[in-house]
């Protein structure tokens, strides 16, 4: 496939391109080879579905874990007077040992174990699956911390009023604890979230084709960098922009409640 | 309806052990108001949290009609659907419509459907002046108001006894009245009621009882009309003297 140059481009570009200055010129060529010519631009959406899928899925992933750990660590916290079952016990020295292995090692270095050692996916759903575990078990790690402050935001008195109602341990977690610190959390979770939506620019090292590893495709081919990596940079800008909105208007119904 | 025997209880803290109740037994029977004064850190609050265990006793046994409440093998939360907890600092869930929260246990746990136990809170409401705030959040309640709503959520699982731990220690002294009228009122329809309180007054109409707590041990018992009229322990003497 022959590159068209800068020179053989221009000479067939629209007249008002011709009468830019020489540099906006290039900056237009290197657009054009970025985004239009071969129709590029599908790299960006094809990585950019690869994206969102590993950020929902891990999200979820470490939403779930996040609550369970937190669940556990703060019944054993809440236990200390009493004698603490065994099974509490033993979850909870496990909890603690995840805790320290996951946020004690490099995202990077636990996708090259996973990818490699442990899982080593074959076909692309196996990866996306790959990524998503990985990514969905390091931010559990971090959700769990997050989680346990919100649970233990709340008061006493809650968990006094949800047990003498009669609801057993668990419906009183999750009916009334759990809502309640889902509230108190929210701006640390989403801030969470944003950070995994970043994360997972590096799922590339284990050949998922995520929007960073696309953007790194069409600068193989062009030889620009430029445009690719500035137009990726923008792209995680507006979907974090929009993400933080999304959060906002959600934070803003869940205080509805607290309206006098 | 509730037999207390012997009953200890003593929390570890990090500054050590702290023995609280030193040996109660009492007997509360069916449609009994017994009323508990005493000084604070007499252990009357944990005495009453005992009752439907949200304080496990050290030793002792709790009676809840046949069932030992504080035995491994019985159902603590069947035990506690009956018994009614009035808390001093409300505990209204701060998230849920004072609808939401009259209605979210008798739904949650099957005793009611959604219409019934809807039914029953607004005929709850009724009694005790408040209908018009069923769609409000606890937030846009005076305390008295949230009191009486917290007195309505427990009536709501139709127990067979009342729990008050110091219900109007936190008001403001204009909305104390209105909530010992409710309670009042709770007594006079026959509930079974157990009261932890400073309001004299209020022991002194209600009660069938009264209980004097001090140091961990009950140390004197009368009917209202005796226990303040005639009372024999000088810390009793001593503490009416203050109070009164």
């Amino acid at each position: 496939m022959s590159i068209i140059t800068f020179t053989n481009w221009i000479a067939t570009a629209p007249s008002w391109i011709q009468g830019l200055p020489e540099w906006l010129q290039t900056l237009c060529y290197q657009f054009w080879q970025t985004f239009i010519y071969q129709d590029r631009w599908h790299f960006f959406v094809d990585g950019l579905k690869i994206t969102f899928i590993v950020t929902l899925g891990a999200l979820a992933l470490g939403i779930i874990i996040g609550i369970i750990i937190a669940v556990i660590r703060v019944s054993y916290d809440n236990s200390i007077e009493k004698k603490i079952p065994l099974v509490i016990r033993i979850l909870n020295s496990f909890c603690k040992l995840y805790l320290t292995i996951i946020r004690g090692t490099p995202m990077m270095v636990q996708l090259l174990i996973m990818g490699f050692v442990i899982m080593v996916p074959k076909t692309d759903g196996g990866m996306i699956v790959c990524g998503i575990v990985t990514l969905g078990i390091n931010s559990g790690a971090y959700v769990a911390e997050i989680a346990r402050s919100g649970i233990m935001s709340v008061s006493r008195g809650q968990t006094e009023a949800g047990r003498s109602l009669g609801l057993n341990y668990f419906q009183t977690m999750r009916l009334i604890i759990i809502p309640q610190a889902v509230k108190n959390i929210l701006p640390a979770l989403g801030n969470e979230m944003i950070t995994l939506l970043k994360d997972t620019s590096l799922v590339s090292v284990i050949a998922l084709r995520d929007v960073t590893k696309q953007a790194q495709n069409i600068v193989s081919k062009t030889y620009q960098a430029y445009i690719p990596y500035i137009s990726l940079a923008v792209i995680y800008l507006i979907i974090v922009i929009v993400l933080t909105k999304l959060l906002g208007i959600f934070e803003r119904r869940l205080r509805k409640s607290d309206h006098r | 309806m509730i037999t207390v025997k012997d009953l200890h209880k003593t929390f570890h803290t990090p500054d050590g052990d702290l023995q609280v109740l030193k040996g109660v037994s009492d007997h509360i029977e069916k449609g009994e108001k017994v009323v508990i004064v005493g000084p604070s850190g007499s252990g009357k609050s944990t005495f009453l949290r005992c009752m439907n265990l949200l304080e496990t006793p050290t030793s002792g046994e709790v009676w809840f009609e046949d069932k030992l409440v504080n035995d491994k093998k019985s159902d603590i939360d069947k035990i506690r659907m009956q018994m009614g907890m009035v808390f001093q600092h409300f505990n209204l869930f701060p998230h849920k419509t004072i609808m939401q929260n009259i209605t979210l246990a008798p739904t949650k746990l099957k005793l009611m459907s959604k219409e019934e136990a809807s039914e029953k809170a607004l005929q709850l409401l009724k009694r005790v002046g408040l209908v018009e705030k069923a769609d409000a959040y606890p937030a846009q309640l005076s305390g008295g108001q949230k009191q009486r709503i917290a007195i309505v959520r427990a009536l709501a699982m139709n127990p067979k006894v009342m729990l008050f731990d110091e219900p109007t220690s936190a008001l403001d002294p204009e909305m104390v009245g209105e909530v010992l009228q409710v309670m009042s009122e709770l007594a006079e329809s026959g509930m079974t009621m157990a009261v932890v309180t400073h309001e004299m007054g209020f022991a002194r109409e209600i009660a069938d009882r009264v209980l004097f707590m001090h140091d961990g041990l009950i140390l004197e018992q009368a009917p209202p009309s005796e226990f303040f009229g005639n009372p024999q322990n000088p810390r009793l003497q001593d503490f009416l003297a203050k109070v009164l």
